[in-house]
């Protein structure tokens, strides 16, 4: 009997190997969708990580040397700019205390308790995905620096805060972003002018547009074009105010029951580079400096 | 050491620069977001010159690797990888590649699949996954890219020796 089992493994040597390679990826692929197998991908991305952070500066250690011989230059000119910038930025500074003691003083008088800013975790974006069917930002840092999944990820462009994604995976020294743009990403939105609430996703596969939808029809005559669209706090995912984008276009379809809302996110993905994690506890950031 | 481990540790190696060019450096170059599969086009190269059996390990390989770097379920990758590897094994041999047109063809024929084959398994698997599997403008992006760069990648990977040998697998 051996030897007929024998004869048939290696007859049919390519066939038995494609069967067992498809039953592996098939047996994880049922696993790791309904979530049952998490250590796999978190040890490998620890591992995956490591590599593509010595990727990431190498590549960057080039561009760096180059860019830093150009911009010693270009860095006296700023000098003088800065320093009359910073002129007047410590009038604004100086303004800035002052509305804060006066708005500290109004809030208790309407006897609200003032929050705390959240704490944030600085992270640089060292990959992202590896092909064109799903949205992934692999940042630089992981659960040793107190990153855990769910943190809501904002970043800084231009003089605007603004939504990047959430935390789905972290592994040591690394960690998987979910973007605002894939359409598994899901934040309870509002419009901040008129305060209308809405549901925010990405479309996937277009990264400069998100769509805002139950939306209700009768704010259709107070929503316009520009308007910012900002989180709503709810769900207690992401903290409330932190903007998402601004309208790009405002469709009432005869058939829906609310308006779908073209948004054009205030980050632009391309261009990111530097992230900052929220962190909802902030004893977690301030136990890390 | 056998030496059919030997050409799929050496395709290994070759897909594992691929697809870490294609999560780092390769996002510079990207259109529309959309950045060519350098690993495809590697794994289209060796299963064609060295058969299924090196096809299909180093696409199992190569796309597990995928899949801890993306936020796909384990094993997505690695079975359409394994699927295109088998498959173009299968022709190894039996297909004059040409410089040029050959190569793109075949690596445009491979992307298409991949396409197909993502949507069948996302389907099936009830996975989001939000590249092309619609077929929108995106993927046409992506074969394009794949197409016009595969005839270079033939080019280089044909100057590896271990490649060369022109050892027809026993089917």
């Amino acid at each position: 009997m051996p030897g007929v089992f024998e004869g048939f493994f290696a007859k049919r040597r390519k066939g038995v190997t494609l069967a067992l390679l498809i039953a592996v990826s098939l047996l994880c692929l049922l696993l790791s969708n309904r979530t049952v197998v998490i250590r796999p991908k978190e040890v490998g991305l620890s591992v995956v990580g490591f590599f593509q952070k010595g990727f990431t500066g190498f590549f960057r250690w080039f561009g760096d040397t180059a860019g830093s011989i150009r911009q010693l230059s270009a860095a006296r000119d700023e000098l003088a700019v800065a320093r009359e910038r910073l002129q007047d930025m410590d009038r604004v500074t100086r303004e800035i205390v002052e509305l804060r003691r006066q708005n500290a003083s109004l809030l208790e008088q309407l006897g609200f308790a003032q929050t705390l800013p959240p704490g944030r975790i600085a992270a640089r974006v060292i990959a992202r995905d590896t092909d064109n069917l799903f949205s992934t930002i692999t940042i630089n840092k992981g659960s040793r620096r107190g990153v855990r999944a769910g943190m809501p990820v904002v970043a800084w462009q231009g003089d605007m805060e603004g939504l990047v994604g959430k935390v789905v995976l972290v592994g040591g020294g690394s960690a998987q972003v979910l973007p605002l743009y894939d359409p598994q990403c899901l934040v309870s939105a509002r419009l901040d002018r008129s305060r209308h609430e809405g549901l925010v996703a990405g479309q996937g596969k277009d990264r400069a547009t998100i769509v805002m939808r139950y939306v209700r029809k009768t704010a259709a005559a107070l929503v316009e074009y520009g308007d910012l669209v900002v989180t709503a706090g709810l769900g207690g995912l992401y903290p409330k105010g932190i903007n998402i984008g601004r309208i790009r276009e405002i469709n009432a379809p005869a058939y829906e029951s609310s308006l779908e809302l073209s948004v054009e996110p205030i980050i632009d993905f391309d261009r990111l580079e530097d992230v900052f994690l929220i962190d909802a506890q902030p004893e977690t950031a301030e136990g890390l400096k | 050491m056998n030496k059919d481990l030997r050409v799929t540790l050496f395709t290994l190696l070759a897909l594992g620069i691929c697809i870490m060019l294609q999560s780092t450096l390769l996002g510079k170059i990207a259109i529309r977001g959309v950045r060519p599969d350098l690993a495809l086009i590697v794994l289209v190269f060796a299963s064609l010159r060295k058969g299924s059996m090196v096809g299909q390990w180093s696409g199992f390989a190569s796309g597990f690797l995928e899949d801890l770097m993306n936020v796909s379920p384990l094993g997505f990758h690695s079975l359409l990888k394994t699927v295109i590897g088998y498959l173009y094994g299968v022709f190894s041999g039996n297909v004059f590649v040409d410089p040029f047109l050959m190569p793109m063809v075949l690596v445009v024929v491979a992307t298409l699949l991949k396409g197909v084959l993502a949507g069948i398994v996302s389907a099936i698997f009830g996975i989001a996954a939000s590249g092309f599997i619609t077929f929108t403008g995106r993927i046409w992006i992506e074969v394009a890219y794949n197409g016009v760069l595969a005839p270079f990648l033939f080019a280089l990977l044909n100057l590896f020796k271990i490649f060369k040998q022109a050892d027809k697998e026993g089917a």
